[in-house]
């Protein structure tokens, strides 16, 4: 390109006003900034209003009832049910398929052949829609024709054959493992690219010193592993709360509420029973969760940084 | 190292493979079902029962639940597909531009609006669900494709602002200044020379977003209604309560709903595995 424009440039540069500074950035943000703040920021804060009226869902009308829908938590078995199911989801989300995601990461790290194709079938659920994985898990379930059932009449064990998806006790569990199938694979990918940054001398040197596998993994692989840990963690957590489609498709958060979390009773208390102020609220809460999940991430990633800079 | 070590450390290898092969059978049993079972009418599933191998290659259940006056399986894969790209590309095309904005300028605040940005990709759907609903229906836009294209741009932009950002904070700062010394302007550098550049996070990106889109059901489930606007996915969970008792007929309309992702998965997997650990793992 001509080169007269030279001194037009360096001039340009110094003799832009300050405030012109950000004027080229904001043109490029300012698009993505506005669909970002009218459909994601906007119905987030407005949720946070509808959680404090009495709003049915349909026409305009409706109260400000300040803080009576979440004192329904103490109040409505429902509600209150629905965090307790929520509270057990999360706890069987943040240790079952971390463990297993941990365990098949560290058995299937290395190039060799065979993993890359193990690795391949165990992430597979990945790529599959959580309704593709109701329905196929239903199947697994099934009381007459469900593998379960068949195998437990295999070995001799009829006698705890159940409708696992129909039995108040078994239901959450039951679904939860179905939702796992697919959330083991996400965290077995995040700890593989984590076991990538563990480096080799260091392993070696551990067994040099006569450190046997146990012991290289505890004191030097799972504390390097802490950044993917932190990462599997929240993300496993946040995804755990808002799961829906797998419960909806399975149970539909029944029976007699047993599989309830908090995303279905959002769902069913909005769109089916018309409250969604009431709904709101629940949404709300989930929310407030997420929140906390996020700035501890946040914090903790920040911290990670600043010990590894 | 001594003889019986390397013969212990080899029978625990063995030991070790054995084990992760028994459970990987077990793992993939769901999806060998629901292959198995496509291939069998009712009548075969009643008699056979569900996990045993099909009789014959028989794929009367996929052209039932394609056929219009069966599953209409088609009217929905379409109604997914002129959804999913659109949205794909909004959504990608956005995140370019506020990525550019907060890669490669620094002016203040540009920390803070970076995480504003990023921490919508954490937000659970259900927080804007019932207030998108009612905006959705205020400004005419129920019921369409266009509602679901529109939430899944908008939530899109979070990641993939993150993924144009890191990616064009990498791309060498006197490549831009250089255009600027030959007098381009700083649109005109975007255009030509940055664009150009992100074709592997345009990958990444596009995995990801199609994957995604395409297997959300919460959204099209509660925007649309009619069957001429909803997506494969509660196309699938319709038929499910048209054929309750025809497995075969559920498990041909998983399988064909999963095809596009499970191609993406088969042939893209790079990008895709890329994609799922960007940004999470440092290094």
């Amino acid at each position: 390109m001509a080169s007269p424009q030279f001194p037009a440039i360096i001039q340009r540069e110094r003799l832009m006003p300050r405030r012109h500074k950000w004027m080229t950035p904001a043109s490029f943000l300012l698009l993505p900034m506005l669909v970002y703040l009218a459909f994601v920021i906007f119905p987030t804060l407005n949720s946070l209003v509808y959680s404090f009226t009495d709003w049915a869902g349909y026409g305009a009308d409706f109260n400000f009832i300040g803080l009576k829908n979440f004192e329904k938590v103490f109040t409505d078995r429902l509600f209150g049910n629905a965090i307790k199911n929520t509270a057990l989801w999360l706890a069987l989300a943040m240790t079952v398929p971390t463990l297993c995601g941990l365990c098949l990461a560290l058995a299937l790290q290395g190039k060799r052949l065979i993993n890359t194709l193990y690795k391949s079938l165990f992430y597979l659920p990945i790529a599959l829609s959580p309704i593709i994985i109701g329905i196929i898990w239903i199947w697994v379930y099934s009381p007459q024709l469900g593998i379960i059932n068949i195998a437990l009449k295999a070995i001799g064990q009829g006698h705890l054959a159940k409708a696992w998806l129909a039995s108040p006790d078994t239901a959450l569990t039951a679904v939860f493992i179905a939702w796992a199938w697919q959330q083991t694979g996400l965290n077995m990918v995040i700890f593989l690219a984590g076991l990538t940054s563990v480096p080799m001398p260091l392993i070696e040197a551990a067994r040099v010193d006569g450190a046997n596998y146990i012991q290289t993994l505890r004191k030097v692989i799972i504390p390097m592993l802490r950044p993917a840990t932190v990462v599997v963690l929240a993300l496993t957590a946040i995804n755990a709360l808002k799961s829906f489609e797998v419960i909806w498709v399975m149970t539909k958060g029944g029976p007699f509420n047993r599989s309830d979390t908090l995303a279905v009773f959002m769902y069913s208390e909005s769109f089916r029973k018309y409250k969604m102020g009431y709904g709101s609220s629940a949404a709300v809460i989930l929310f407030l969760m997420t929140l906390l999940i996020i700035v501890f991430y946040f914090r903790q990633t920040a911290a990670a940084e600043e010990l590894y800079d | 190292m001594t003889r019986p070590a390397n013969w212990t450390r080899r029978a625990g290898q063995a030991a070790l493979y054995l084990l992760l092969t028994a459970l990987l059978m077990a793992f993939m049993l769901p999806v060998y079902g629901v292959i198995a079972t496509s291939l069998k009418s009712v009548a075969e599933v009643a008699a056979n029962g569900y996990w045993n191998l099909p009789e014959s290659l028989n794929l009367a259940n996929f052209i039932k639940v394609i056929d219009p006056e069966g599953g209409n399986l088609g009217l929905y894969l379409r109604n997914s597909l002129l959804l999913t790209v659109p949205a794909c590309i909004f959504s990608i095309a956005l995140g370019t531009l506020a990525g550019y904005g907060l890669g490669k300028y620094s002016f203040r605040g540009d920390a803070m609006l970076f995480v504003f940005i990023v921490a919508g990709m954490f937000l659970p759907p259900q927080i804007a669900l019932i207030p998108v609903f009612r905006l959705m229906n205020d400004i005419g836009l129920y019921d369409t494709i266009w509602a679901v294209i529109i939430v899944h741009t908008a939530f899109g932009i979070p990641i993939c602002t993150l993924v144009m950002r890191n990616f064009f904070q990498i791309v060498p700062k006197a490549l831009r200044e250089a255009a600027l010394i030959d007098g381009a302007g700083e649109y005109r550098i975007f255009l030509r020379i940055m664009l150009p550049l992100t074709r592997p996070a345009l990958a990444v990106l596009a995995t990801l977003q199609f994957t995604w889109i395409w297997n959300d059901f919460l959204w099209p489930f509660i925007l649309t209604q009619r069957a001429d606007s909803q997506t494969i996915m509660v196309g699938i969970l319709n038929l499910t309560g048209q054929y309750s008792v025809d497995w075969g007929g559920q498990a041909a309309a998983s399988l064909i709903g999963s095809l596009p992702t499970l191609f993406i998965f088969i042939f893209f997997q790079r990008y895709f595995i890329k994609g799922l650990t960007l940004g999470a793992v440092k290094g």
